[in-house]
């Protein structure tokens, strides 16, 4: 009950206290999937109805998750740590868990929010379709948003400032996005180039959701990379739990 | 430092400090501190900025982890995972760096902290304690520091804790906020709270705590009650008189060592300096002396500290 209470009202301050001080950022969060989609759909192919767009729809949604892990997690761990909000919780009787599974549900209705916005206008301007079971498909992106907020907590948890995380998310979300299937498909690399990429648990996540999602391919046959994500979900969040400072 | 000053560690102290040591690196912050915080008692870490007393408080709190020596805290461990979750909700803190979010108001804060404690929220009420009534809207952000202090103590305050640690509380308040503050220590003391504060505000000690533990570079160089450390450090009393005329008799050569610079006589005194001043006025009157100036000067705290640790609390003197 008084956890329960914790929980509600530590998400609530999450909601009202982000937009408050980010609704110029959430804008763009919300805005700038769409435009890469728009962007890409146009640069890659001869217009609307090709299977870019098809490509493109989960492939962004799946950036997006990638960036929520090392961007909304990691870097704003780093800043509230150093801006002292982090050794001001640790003293009080509230659970770990709680503060970060608060500002996971945060970062998760942001994603939702994107991937709503993504797969409507995907849906009226390119006619892309959402054809997987939807139970399937909340699953991978749940896992997904695990694995990236698992590791996305080391980032946190290791650089010292708001500015050094900040250079580690930026390294690691830009190349990703480029090398992980998101949005170009990396079968274009030479054969081993494009076999090494799909160890990467972003090429791994982003795949499985898209050919669950957009091309209703059942995540049973997924096993393997399933697997995979999972361990990488468990060795993040051991890591991150060892490693996290509070102060 | 006298052996008899250093508090030896009591088993049924509210803050129990053994030995206390905290390294940086190369940087030895605490270098062997030992006190212990009787229930009910205010307790003041008086220093400079950088002396080790703020190192020590997040030790009590678990915050840090000492190098070596231990703390109990109502006859908990800190650094025990178990022992600090039992902690927890015992002990109010407010921090140096005021470290709330620059987005919530006032009452938000408040209802997010009653939430943390279980508690039911009492922004009002709370607000009204620490001088912010009618301002649960305000933004953080848009507060004066001094105002964010005051938030904090609320946020100390608000679950009712056995055991309060104030880490320099009334730093950037005015004198608004420093008289809020105040009477809330007095006020929790006379409730029996157990306070712990660091100060490098000689009044703020001197008013507040019931026993002044001075850190100098880690180390405890004297602890006892304000008016103990005034008599044993302070040094005498004096009286100055310049007077045509005027020598002291015998009465007053008794009370204590006579020195003259021209007409100015002084006299450094152990005894009342108030009586020496009044018999001291008698026998110039005696004398038909005329008395051109009269001072009369009661060792301070001030004094105190300055006579042990070779500096004053100005960085910059």
């Amino acid at each position: 009950m008084t956890l329960l209470r914790m929980f509600l009202v530590q998400t609530k301050s999450n909601f009202v206290w982000y937009f408050r001080r980010d609704g110029e950022m959430i804008f763009w969060t919300l805005a700038m999937p769409v435009f890469f989609l728009v962007l890409f759909s146009f640069a890659f192919s001869s217009g609307p109805n090709s299977g870019s767009s098809q490509f493109l729809v989960p492939g962004i949604i799946g950036a997006q998750v990638l960036s929520s892990g090392f961007w909304g997690v990691g870097v704003m761990l780093a800043t509230f740590r150093e801006k002292h909000l982090l050794r001001r919780v640790y003293i009080t009787p509230m659970p770990p868990w709680i503060f970060f599974a608060s500002l996971v549900v945060y970062r998760m209705a942001l994603l939702a929010a994107q991937a709503v916005i993504l797969v409507t206008v995907g849906a009226l301007v390119f006619h892309v379709r959402i054809i997987g079971n939807p139970a399937e498909i909340l699953a991978i992106l749940l896992l997904g948003t695990a694995t990236f907020v698992s590791l996305g907590t080391i980032i946190g948890a290791l650089a010292r400032t708001t500015e050094s995380a900040n250079n580690i998310a930026s390294i690691l979300t830009v190349p990703l996005a480029f090398l992980s299937d998101a949005y170009v498909p990396i079968d274009r690399f030479p054969h081993a180039v494009s076999s090494a990429l799909r160890l990467l648990p972003s090429t791994e996540f982003i795949d499985t959701f898209r050919d669950v999602s957009v091309h209703g391919a059942s995540l049973a046959h997924y096993g393997a990379w399933v697997l995979m994500l999972v361990l990488w979900t468990v060795a993040g969040t051991v890591i991150s739990a060892r490693t996290f400072r509070w102060v | 430092m006298h052996p008899d000053e250093t508090s030896a560690p009591v088993a049924n102290g509210a803050i129990v400090v053994d030995g206390l040591v905290k390294r940086y690196g190369e940087l030895e912050a605490v270098a062997g501190l030992t006190f212990t915080v009787q229930r009910g008692t205010v307790f003041g870490l008086l220093g400079r900025n950088g002396a080790g007393k703020t190192t020590t408080l997040e030790c009590c709190i678990g915050i840090g982890r000492p190098t070596a020596g231990s703390v109990r805290v109502l006859g908990l461990d800190p650094t025990d995972r178990r022992d600090l979750a039992r902690l927890r909700p015992r002990i109010g803190v407010q921090l140096q760096a005021t470290s709330l979010p620059e987005k919530a108001n006032v009452g938000e804060v408040l209802e997010l902290y009653a939430a943390y404690y279980g508690i039911a929220p009492r922004p009002d009420e709370m607000a009204a304690r620490v001088g912010l009534d009618g301002k649960l809207d305000r933004q953080i952000a848009q507060m004066s520091g001094g105002e964010q202090q005051r938030l904090a103590l609320a946020l100390a305050l608000q679950h009712d804790p056995e055991v309060l640690f104030l880490d320099e509380p009334t730093a950037g308040m005015d004198a608004f906020g420093r008289r809020i503050l105040w009477g809330e220590v007095e006020r929790l003391r006379d409730a029996g709270k157990t306070i712990v504060l660091t100060t490098h505000y000689i009044e703020e000690a001197e008013r507040l705590a019931d026993r002044i533990c001075i850190v100098q570079r880690g180390k405890i160089v004297a602890e006892a009650a304000a008016a103990e450390l005034v008599a044993r450090y302070g040094g005498d009393a004096t009286v100055s008189i310049a007077a045509d005329g005027f020598a002291p008799d015998a009465e007053l050569q008794a009370l204590g060592g006579w020195t003259r610079a021209g007409a100015q006589w002084k006299l450094a005194t152990r005894g009342e300096p108030g009586l020496a001043l009044a018999a001291v006025v008698t026998r110039a009157n005696s004398l038909a002396a005329k008395i051109d100036s009269l001072d009369m000067h009661r060792p301070t705290l001030e004094d105190a500290f300055i006579a042990i640790t070779g500096e004053t609390l100005e960085e910059t003197g």
